[in-house]
């Protein structure tokens, strides 16, 4: 056995040492490496292909991997453009809003103080906002709250740093109010199915009709006068009655008010001429 | 005898086609001069021999070198791995790290002594530096994570979960 093994040994070292001493006799170029180079040439070409084949393959393989973590890579670029391009769009409009807030805010006759809204209640029992100004921006009861578009309701409960906004289409609200092209004085009052209605006298309201715009009368120096509240929508006569109702379609689209301007200054002056035709 | 055989001519076409993407500052580990020690660990010298043998002629005919230089000194490095089984704690990592590197270092040593004969022009210092001694400290590593999962597959097999 033992002679087996080092005989394997020995045989293997001399079959190795003939071969290069083959290849080299006369410097490579005699018969014998020449015969070598023949019978090695076939497997050589064979390694060569398999070899080929196998780094083909693996290099398609890190290929793939790359085109793979390309892909990921790529696929979390376009994910974080998209949020950039949604938040480029969202800071755009809120520029846009905040640019007309602004204007507005210079255009009138008293002073103005503008808050974001961080709080929106619709639940039906209360429709109310709550805005980032309170006590500490000397916010009072009963300031009124406007948006460029109209009025939107007022103060009603003053914290240090908020204040909640009763809305106008909120149950308990109560604004008064005139019909802008005939002076029909009444009531704005919200309800619990969220509408507004304007309420009139009917011996005063036979002129009342659709579109008719309606603006703050100024009475009662909560509200200044003018402010575009809504068009009326509809006209419910209820005959003898003492009051007719005018369903309102509000200026404002209460649920997406994002930026409102609370009035802290008061003006006797009529200030509808300052909002755009369409509140 | 299959599976030597597939093993070796795996081992070297991995050895060109996968091994180049595991270079680290150009130093590639020697696969078959791995596979040819762990199979001489497991199945002696005469088998780790001629494993050797054919790894490294492959090897040589790949490479287009002088055909027999690789396969006489790997036949030697499998011969003297299959003696030392039962004579070193060859499953020990402490032992398989250095022992891969110095069997490298010496089939280096040995690859070149032989090449001498043909006038092989490079110096031993920098060949030993830049190629025998970084390959030797990869094949070292290399060859002991190989060693530890052939270990973890038999433990595996012998629990009957493989």
């Amino acid at each position: 056995m033992k002679f087996g093994r080092y005989g394997l040994l020995v045989s293997v070292l001399v079959v190795s040492l003939l071969l290069l001493t083959v290849q080299t006799r006369g410097a490579g170029t005699g018969r014998a490496s020449d015969a070598v180079a023949l019978l090695l040439a076939p497997v050589q070409n064979v390694l060569v292909k398999v070899h080929r084949g196998a780094l083909a393959l693996w290099m398609n393989y890190t290929d793939w991997k790359a085109v793979q973590r390309q892909n990921a890579s790529l696929r979390a670029e376009a994910e974080r453009l998209r949020v950039q391009g949604l938040r480029t769009e969202e800071t755009e409009y809120e520029n846009a809003r905040l640019r007309r807030l602004l204007a507005l805010q210079q255009r009138l006759p008293l002073s103005a103080l503008a808050g974001e809204v961080i709080g929106r209640e619709s639940g039906g029992w209360v429709r109310a906002l709550t805005v980032n100004r309170g006590r500490g921006s000397g916010i009072v009861q009963q300031t009124p709250v406007i948006v460029p578009e109209g009025l939107i309701g007022r103060v009603v409960q003053v914290r240090s740093e908020t204040s909640v906004v009763q809305l106008l289409n909120d149950p308990a609200s109560a604004v008064g109010a005139v019909v802008q092209r005939t002076r029909t004085p009444g009531l704005v009052e919200g309800d619990a199915a969220g509408v507004i209605r304007f309420k009139f006298m009917a011996r005063d309201g036979a002129q009342v009709t659709s579109g008719d715009v309606i603006v703050t009368s100024g009475l009662g120096s909560v509200f200044p006068k003018g402010l575009p509240i809504g068009r009326v929508a509809s006209i419910e006569d209820k005959g003898s009655a003492l009051f007719h109702f005018a369903v309102i379609a509000p200026t404002v689209d209460f649920a997406r008010v994002e930026e409102v301007l609370l009035l802290t200054g008061r003006t006797p002056q009529d200030v509808a001429g300052l909002f755009a035709p369409e509140g | 005898m299959k599976w030597l055989l597939l093993m070796t001519i795996g081992g070297s076409i991995a050895q060109s086609s996968l091994v180049p993407a595991l270079s680290v500052s150009g130093v590639t580990p020697d696969l078959p001069l791995i596979l040819t020690v762990l199979i001489a660990l497991r199945r002696g010298p005469e088998i780790g021999c001629a494993a050797g043998f054919f790894a490294g002629l492959l090897q040589d005919i790949a490479g287009g070198g002088l055909i027999g230089a690789q396969a006489l000194t790997k036949a030697l490095a499998g011969f003297a791995t299959g003696l030392l089984v039962g004579r070193l704690s060859v499953s020990n990592p402490l032992v398989q790290v250095p022992g891969l590197a110095i069997l490298t270092i010496a089939e280096g040593l040995g690859r070149f002594l032989l090449l001498q004969f043909f006038h092989y022009p490079a110096s031993l210092g920098g060949l030993m530096a830049h190629v025998v001694l970084p390959q030797a400290l990869y094949n070292g590593f290399v060859g002991a994570a190989s060693a530890l999962i052939v270990a973890a597959a038999d433990h595996a097999r012998s629990r009957g979960w493989a």
